[in-house]
């Protein structure tokens, strides 16, 4: 598949992707940076359909007067509105990386989706879902899933599509690098990971599971309507999908007593 | 009697909340911080309007719950005493108050 833009000289102008089902245009004049996303990025190739264009910058540009999301991080800053977004200060692929997410983060928003610090591990065509913050056990609990079927150990991507809540895998892995996770599956359920002496699944009401979810979810807006819209994406998700506890030993033993 | 008790307040136009089976999850955006309400907090949260003061909203908890007047108002006054000590609730000043309610 053609994700490249060759201009006269050769330089790669540009790489298409394709996370969570959302078209995206990297542009860049850096070719050394646009072949470091390329191959970090293997597997989310997209098509030429253009959805959003993401022009990057190696200089640190000053920030737009107006626009809809902007973001800082450790000298790089991302900027954006509806359909675009300006990466600068972005000097390699690191920075690049977490610009991404931070855009994604605030880009999904009108996609009715999220980014939620969880792995996600297919049975039967459904995704499970366990989520929880740093050390919870999402590596963990993708170690001891069967091979092929990890979308991601780190960060999951949720969206509703066409009335149904999926989930992404996402080119933000953690630990475990999962292979080919550039692919959808509907939500058979959301865990949040407790480690414990026993494995154990209790259900989570619907408020419970929107303040369990929220300390685990990326976003980095500001914004109040933003927070807003947040807000009714996470309350949605949780009337919709079934939530639960999940109290897991550190073995595969845990998969008993999920529900399926 | 202390500011809580006497003042008229609103909501603090820089949170996002959300009500989700009578609960009410605040958030602040510069905090990041998240702020929880049970069902009768969650019920004072959604009458503060910037113009019933704390006797006012009492009476609404003594109309849908079974609670004397004199507690349902002890209880609103600590209410917004915590929720004006999180900058939740901003005060309405007198130039902003429209008709008591």
């Amino acid at each position: 598949m053609q994700t490249h833009a060759i201009l006269g000289s050769g330089v790669p102008s540009h790489l298409d992707l394709l996370v969570g089902g959302l078209p995206l245009r990297l542009c860049s004049q850096d070719s050394e940076l646009l072949s470091a996303a390329t191959r970090r990025y293997d597997g989310f190739n997209g098509t030429r359909q253009k959805r959003f264009s993401i022009e990057i910058d190696a200089l640190a540009l000053p920030s737009a007067v107006e626009s809809k999301f902007a973001c800082e991080f450790e000298g790089a800053t991302v900027v954006a509105d509806a359909d675009s977004a300006r990466f600068s200060g972005v000097r390699h692929e690191y920075a690049l990386d977490s610009l991404l997410r931070m855009w994604l983060s605030w880009a999904l928003l009108p996609e009715t989706g999220f980014l939620l610090h969880a792995a996600t591990v297919t049975r039967n065509g459904k995704a499970y879902v366990f989520f929880g913050r740093s050390g919870a056990g999402k590596s963990t609990i993708a170690s001891f899933s069967q091979a092929g079927t990890v979308f991601t150990d780190e960060i999951s991507l949720l969206r509703r599509v066409d009335g149904e809540w999926r989930a992404f895998g996402t080119p933000f892995w953690g630990e475990f690098r999962a292979d080919g996770t550039n692919r959808s599956a509907p939500l058979a359920g959301l865990f949040r990971l407790l480690q414990s002496p026993e494995d154990r699944v209790d259900p989570l009401r619907p408020a419970d599971l929107l303040k369990a979810l929220l300390p685990c979810v990326l976003f980095f807006s500001s914004r109040v309507d933003d927070h807003e819209r947040l807000l009714e994406i996470l309350a949605t998700a949780s009337c919709e999908v079934a939530g639960h506890n999940l109290q897991f030993q550190k073995n595969r033993s845990f998969w008993e007593v999920i529900p399926t | 009697m202390n500011a809580a008790a006497i003042g008229i307040w609103r909501k603090n136009p820089a949170l996002a909340w959300r009500e989700i089976e009578n609960e009410t999850v605040i958030i602040s955006p510069d905090e990041s911080v998240m702020h929880e309400l049970n069902d009768t907090g969650s019920m004072v949260w959604r009458s503060i309007d910037g113009r019933r003061n704390a006797e006012a909203l009492a009476a609404l908890l003594v109309e849908q719950y079974e609670v004397t007047k004199e507690i349902a108002l002890a209880d609103t006054v600590a209410l917004l005493d915590e929720l004006t000590s999180r900058k939740l609730l901003v005060p309405v000043e007198a130039g902003e108050r429209s008709a008591p309610r």
